[in-house]
C-alpha cells in the first residue's frame, strides 16, 4: 500500500510536471503558479462528482477543463501584445496565492472554506493512475514533437525570428498554457480522489516549487528528463522525510547552481533511451580514458580562458 | 472625513515605501532587462539583520545602516555569484529568472528552518508614537517612512540625473553595449545598480519591519512593489513613483472599506486591468521607454 501510494503520488507529479515542462521548457514562460491549476482541476472533479454524480474519468477531464479555461482568462491579458514574460511570472505567482484566498473565504456548505472538502470517494486506484500518466505524457510526446511543439521551441528559442517565420506568438503561447492548465489540472482531480480530502492549503506554493524545480533539474527541453526527475525526486522525498523542510531550501540553491553550470538541466535538450543508456555503459570500460582525457581538456582549457 | 484623512496618510507612507522598492526594481530592470526576484528576499534579510542589531541594543538609526550594508552586501554577492557568470554566457531571460526566484526561495527558506516563522516585532523610538495633525490621529512611524522615502528617491534622482556616474547608469539602461563601446565600465554600473537595490531594499525592510513585523515570509511584500513598477510603466522611474503611490492609495482603501482580506486580489486585479488597456502602464511610452 505504502509503495502503491508512492506511485500515484509520483504519477500525478509527473503529469503536472510534464504540463509545465511544455510551458515553461518549450515555450519559455516561467510559471510559479500551477498549483493553483491544480487546486482548481481537483475542486471541479470533486464537486462534479459529489453533486453531479458525474463519473470519474469524466469529472477529472472536466476539472482539467475548468482549469483550462481560468488559464485563458489569465493568459489572455497577460500573453497578448507580445509583453515580456514578466508580467506572465508576476502574474503566475500570485494566481495561485488568490485561487487559496479565494476558496479559504468561501465559506459555504458546497466548498467549505478553509476546511476543505472532505469524504471524497477514493475513485484513483493504481492501475486508472498509470493508465492516465501514460495516456497523457504519449499526447504530449506527440505534441512536443509535432509542428505544434515545434512552433513553441522556436517562441523560446527567438520570439522575433518565429515571428518572422509566421508562427502565431500569442496563439501558440496560450495554447501551450491551456494545455499545461489542463493537465495540471486532471493531476489535481486524480490526487484529490486518491487523497480523499483536499483543502486549499493542500496546493500550497510550495507544490507550484517542486514543480519547477522537477523541471529545472529533470531538463527543461526533454519529455523523459522531467519524467525521470519526478519519479525520482518524489520517492527520494518519502525516504528523506525528516529533512522535508530544507528541501526549498535545497531547491533554491539547485535553480541556482543548475542555471549557473548547466541551464538545460540533467537530460538536456536530449530524451532519455534505454538502448542508448545500455550501449553507453556497455562502452563505458572502453571510452573511459576518452571521456578522462576530454575533462582534463575542459579543465585546463577553462584556466586558460580564465 | 477624519477617517477618509486616516485613510490616506496611512495609504500614502506605504505608497512610498512600495515607491522605493519599486525603484529597486525598475533601476535593475532597466539596465539588465530582466527582473531581479530576489529583491524580496534581500528586503527581507536586511530587516533581520536590522532586527537582530537592534537586539543587541543598537538604536533605530544604528540598526538602518546595519540593515543596509547587509542589504547592500547580499545584493552585490548575488549578482557577482549568480547573474554575472550567466550574462557572461549571454544566458536566456528565462534562465536568469529562475535563478533570481530561485535565489529568494532560498533565502526565504533558509530563514524560515533557521530562525522558525515567528512574527518579530521591530523596536523603534517611535513605533508606538502618534502625533495629531489637523485632528487626525497620525503614526509617526508613517511620517518617518514617508519622508525617508522621499528623502531617498530625491537623492536617487539627483544621483542619477546630475552626476557622472548617474548618467552612464542611464546610458547602459539605454544601451548597455554601446554604452560599454563608449567607454563605461559596465561592470562598475552593474556594481552600482546592486548597490542601489539593496539600500532600497534594507530602507524599505526596515519600515515594513516598524509598520507591520519582520518574519520569513515578508519578502512577498516586494511582490506589490513589482505590481507597482508594472502599472506606473516598467523601466520607468517616474512611472515606478507613481505607480507605488497609486498601489498603495488602492491597498489601503481596499483594506479599509472593503475587506482586507481581499487585498491581494485587488492588487493583482489592478495589474491585469493595466496590462488589458495601458500594456505599458500609465506612465511609460513603450517597450524603449528607460529610466
Amino acid at each position: 500500500m505504502y509503495i502503491i501510494s508512492i506511485i500515484v503520488t509520483a504519477c500525478t507529479n509527473i503529469i503536472s510536471v510534464i504540463g509545465l515542462a511544455l510551458l515553461t521548457g518549450y515555450t519559455g514562460m516561467f510559471s510559479l503558479g500551477h498549483a493553483g491549476f491544480m487546486c482548481i482541476g481537483a475542486y471541479t472533479a470533486v464537486l462534479l462528482n459529489k453533486y453531479l454524480m458525474v463519473p470519474y474519468v469524466l469529472a477529472l477531464i472536466l476539472g482539467g477543463c475548468g482549469a483550462t479555461l481560468v488559464s485563458l482568462i489569465i493568459g489572455y491579458p497577460t500573453l497578448r501584445n507580445k509583453l515580456r514574460g514578466d508580467y506572465f511570472a508576476i502574474c503566475m505567482l500570485g494566481f495561485g496565492t488568490i485561487v487559496r484566498l479565494i476558496l479559504n473565504n468561501m465559506n459555504n456548505p458546497v466548498t467549505n472554506g478553509a476546511l476543505g472538502l472532505t469524504n471524497i470517494p477514493k475513485l484513483t486506484t493504481l492501475w486508472s493512475t498509470l493508465l492516465f500518466t501514460a495516456a497523457l505524457v504519449f499526447f504530449m510526446w506527440n505534441f512536443v514533437h509535432s509542428q505544434y511543439g515545434k512552433n513553441c521551441v522556436a517562441i523560446q528559442q527567438q520570439e522575433v525570428a518565429a515571428e518572422m517565420m509566421g508562427v502565431r506568438i500569442v496563439r501558440t503561447k496560450l495554447l501551450s498554457f491551456a494545455i499545461s492548465a489542463f493537465y495540471c489540472g486532471v493531476a489535481g482531480g486524480q490526487l484529490a480522489f486518491w487523497l480523499q480530502y483536499i483543502s486549499p492549503a493542500t496546493f500550497s506554493d510550495t507544490r507550484s516549487n517542486d514543480f519547477l524545480a522537477t523541471l529545472v533539474t529533470g531538463g527543461t527541453n526533454s519529455i523523459t528528463g522531467p519524467f525521470l526527475a519526478a519519479a525520482i525526486l518524489t520517492s527520494m522525498l518519502e525516504y528523506l522525510r525528516s529533512l522535508v523542510n530544507w528541501r526549498l531550501v535545497v531547491y533554491g540553491l539547485l535553480y541556482i547552481l543548475i542555471m549557473r553550470f548547466r541551464p538545460e538541466g540533467i537530460m538536456g535538450y536530449k530524451e532519455f533511451s534505454l538502448k542508448k543508456t545500455i550501449k553507453f555503459f556497455k562502452e563505458l570500460p572502453q571510452n573511459w580514458p576518452g571521456y578522462m582525457e576530454k575533462f582534463k581538456e575542459k579543465l585546463t582549457g577553462r584556466r586558460k580562458r580564465s | 472625513m477624519s477617517t477618509i484623512l486616516q485613510q490616506l496618510i496611512n495609504s500614502v507612507s506605504v505608497g512610498g515605501l512600495y515607491a522605493l522598492l519599486a525603484v529597486g526594481y525598475a533601476l535593475i530592470y532597466s539596465v539588465f532587462d530582466f527582473t531581479n526576484f530576489a529583491f524580496g528576499g534581500i528586503m527581507m534579510v536586511s530587516a533581520f539583520a536590522g532586527y537582530f542589531s537592534t537586539q543587541l541594543g543598537l538604536g533605530t538609526i544604528p540598526a538602518m545602516f546595519v540593515a543596509m550594508v547587509a542589504g547592500v552586501a547580499l545584493s552585490v554577492a548575488v549578482e557577482l555569484l549568480a547573474y554575472r557568470p550567466m550574462r557572461k554566457r549571454n544566458a536566456k531571460r528565462l534562465f536568469l529568472m529562475i535563478s533570481a526566484m530561485g535565489v529568494n526561495i532560498f533565502l526565504t527558506n533558509l530563514f524560515l528552518c533557521v530562525f522558525g516563522a515567528n512574527l518579530r516585532t521591530l523596536p523603534s523610538g517611535f513605533a508606538s508614537n502618534t502625533i495629531t495633525l489637523w485632528g487626525v490621529q497620525v503614526g509617526t512611524v508613517d511620517i518617518v517612512a514617508f519622508v525617508t522615502s522621499a528623502i531617498s528617491l530625491a537623492i536617487l534622482c539627483f544621483f542619477l540625473y546630475k552626476t557622472r556616474s548617474g548618467i552612464a547608469v542611464r546610458a547602459s539602461a539605454i544601451d548597455m553595449s554601446t554604452a560599454g563601446l563608449m567607454g563605461i565600465n559596465v561592470n562598475r554600473i552593474s556594481l552600482i545598480v546592486f548597490v542601489i537595490s539593496g539600500i532600497t531594499a534594507a530602507i524599505a525592510g526596515m519600515f515594513f519591519g516598524m509598520k507591520y513585523t519582520v518574519y520569513p515570509g515578508m519578502g512577498a511584500m516586494s511582490n506589490k512593489a513589482f505590481i507597482a513598477s508594472v502599472i506606473g510603466g516598467l523601466g520607468s522611474l517616474p512611472g515606478a513613483v507613481l505607480g507605488g503611490f497609486v498601489l498603495g492609495i488602492l491597498e489601503v482603501l481596499v483594506a479599509g472599506y472593503i475587506s482586507a482580506t481581499y487585498r491581494d486580489l485587488f492588487s493583482f486585479g489592478a495589474m491585469i486591468i493595466v496590462l488589458m488597456f495601458m500594456p505599458n502602464g500609465l506612465i511609460g511610452k513603450g517597450d524603449q521607454n528607460k529610466l
